[in-house]
């Protein structure tokens, strides 16, 4: 395995995720999801993690955002340790992460703000509080504009812009992006991925599943690479 | 969560709302329910009054093994031929012997009340009941030739052991015969007793059909937020705060209900106390005002429990499973 040395990241910080040999395995199957994984991810870093599909990268997200627990090993997040978290915490837990979705997830009959609007709602933010922060946060994702504009008169990438408001309204400490370019046209994904990128430089981790190799390859940025179920590569560099 | 209130019963409502046809359809089964539980109620309050005050006017009558009851006999036997009956020949020989049987069968458990009936006093109660206005031919038998026992005058606690009682006060040393009405009074513990387990059980099955109309109105709309509720759980939704809305849809359903039902159970009522009291002329029915705050309450509870109830059991079924699981369902 490569050494993690990504420029700008201090080493002695603790790290906002870690996974310290975890495994994981389904009832229904006899093969390992995740073998033996150990993983520190710092704050400030932009991770993609790449792999073949049923190489565990969706179950690696689903053990991040505590849907799945693990069979064995530690899991840090956040300051919480998943592995025993109790099930009544873990909505405090995930409201210190913002998620985004491959297939966007936003609701059909509510406009575009009442989307954002949402996640604050959840959280039990005050009608001011979100009066203030959702036309900030569309305005970073630049959809003030279309505030009032339903999902379905939206296209792929301008969904994905709103998905991506709604995870970063609470103002996580990281996003978790599953595939957020999968259902989106190629030119749109780069501008999903810069503006991801936008958010990474202004200080919130990125953790970000793809497929796509040209994003991984034209953002510099480190990358994990499951098979199998196990880390086979970890370059702070990109590929 | 307080400062959400008020979002989450606008959600509440919405749900109503956007499940309008299923709403609908289970309000519609939901006062079905609530007037038939009504209409129970409203007959076994009816009955239970009837009932009190047969029980207030239930008095039985004890008489004593006295001269007279040898004399006389109430049974139709043929009288003793020589007037001196031997004081051996019967057991109750004067006032004081007589108050003494009242005691013992004013300690028997359900009785209320028992009052001493001189055989004067009978005489006078009989010439005042049977004879109206002939009391004249009555004057014979006053002092020494009154042929009346001395009695007992026994209140029962409730017509419940009705029989049992009676049994009891025949048993009591010096009682001689006990007449009372008795068919009157078995019929009608076995009508009340009949009528209170029917509305009992109605009233059980249909709380439970109430209780599953709602949870499955609660579970459609369960399903068609099921996205909402994925990513509820995704940006860290309490359990509670999810099942909020769905338990403010359910409690409003049953209040509705309520309403309507409370509605349809006064005409209902009103529809029928007029046909009753034109059938048998009677004005002894309860006034549906009197009825209608503990009919209201217990249908306002039945539609509170329903969807609180409800909500919980269908929530917490799905709870348990994940956002990604909950796309699934």
């Amino acid at each position: 395995m490569i050494k993690i040395e990504k420029p700008g990241t201090i080493q002695n910080e603790r790290p906002l995720i870690e996974f310290r040999g975890v495994s994981k395995t389904y009832p229904s199957g006899n093969t390992h999801a995740l073998e033996d994984v150990n993983i520190r991810i710092f704050p400030g870093e932009f991770v993609f993690v790449v792999g073949a599909s049923g190489a565990g990268k969706s179950t690696f997200l689903k053990l991040i955002m505590r849907e799945e627990k693990a069979n064995s090993g530690e899991i840090y997040a956040n300051g919480y340790k998943l592995t025993t978290l109790p099930r009544k915490k873990v909505p405090l837990y995930r409201r210190t992460m913002g998620i985004v979705f491959q297939d966007f997830r936003l609701i059909p009959n509510m406009d575009v703000f009442d989307n954002v609007a949402f996640a604050m709602h959840v959280v039990g933010a005050d009608k001011s509080a979100i009066r203030r922060e959702v036309p900030k946060v569309l305005n970073l994702v630049g959809l003030q504009h279309r505030a009032r504009a339903l999902p379905h008169q939206l296209s792929g990438g301008e969904q994905q812009r709103v998905g991506l408001a709604r995870a970063l309204v609470n103002r996580p400490k990281i996003i978790v992006a599953d595939e957020p370019t999968g259902n989106v046209d190629p030119n749109m994904s780069y501008e999903i991925v810069e503006l991801l990128d936008r958010i990474n430089r202004a200080g919130t981790t990125i953790l970000m599943v793809t497929h796509e190799h040209n994003l991984v390859r034209d953002f510099h940025h480190r990358v994990i690479m499951l098979e199998n179920g196990r880390i086979v590569a970890d370059n702070a560099e990109g590929i | 969560m307080r400062k959400s209130f008020g979002y989450l019963t606008k959600e509440g409502f919405k749900n109503i709302w956007a499940n309008r046809l299923m709403s609908l359809a289970s309000i519609g089964v939901l006062v079905a329910c609530m007037a038939i539980i009504g209409i129970a109620m409203i007959l076994t309050s009816n009955l239970n009054v009837a009932m009190s005050t047969i029980e207030k006017e239930n008095v039985v009558m004890a008489y004593m093994n006295d001269k007279n009851s040898v004399l006389y006999p109430i049974d139709g036997s043929a009288p003793p031929t020589d007037k001196n009956v031997p004081d051996s020949a019967y057991k109750v020989h004067n006032e004081e012997e007589a108050k003494k049987v009242c005691e013992s069968i004013g300690k028997l458990g359900d009785v209320e009340k028992v009052e001493y009936v001189s055989a004067e006093q009978a005489l006078e109660n009989y010439k005042k009941n049977y004879v109206n206005g002939d009391s004249q031919y009555l004057v014979y038998f006053e002092g020494e030739d009154n042929p009346m026992p001395m009695g007992a005058k026994i209140t029962l606690k409730s017509l419940d052991n009705f029989s049992a009682v009676v049994k009891q006060i025949e048993a009591v040393d010096g009682v001689n015969l006990v007449v009372s009405s008795k068919v009157i009074a078995s019929t009608l513990i076995k009508i009340r007793n009949a009528v209170e387990t029917a509305g009992l059980s109605i009233i059980i099955v249909l709380m439970i059909i109430s209780l599953v109309i709602v949870s499955n109105t609660i579970r459609v709309t369960m399903y068609n937020r099921k996205l909402e509720i994925s990513i509820m759980k995704a940006v860290g939704a309490t359990d509670w705060f999810i099942r909020w809305p769905f338990l403010i849809e359910g409690v409003i359903l049953g209040i509705i209900s309520a309403v309507i039902s409370l509605g349809f159970t006064y005409g209902i009522y009103y529809f029928a106390a007029g046909k009753i009291k034109d059938a048998i002329g009677t004005g002894s029915l309860i006034a549906f005002r009197k009825l209608a705050l503990p009919i209201f309450g217990v249908f306002v509870a039945i539609g509170v429990l329903a969807g609180i109830i409800g909500s919980i059991i269908i929530l917490s079924k799905y709870l348990k499973k994940e956002g990604s699981e909950f796309r699934a369902i």
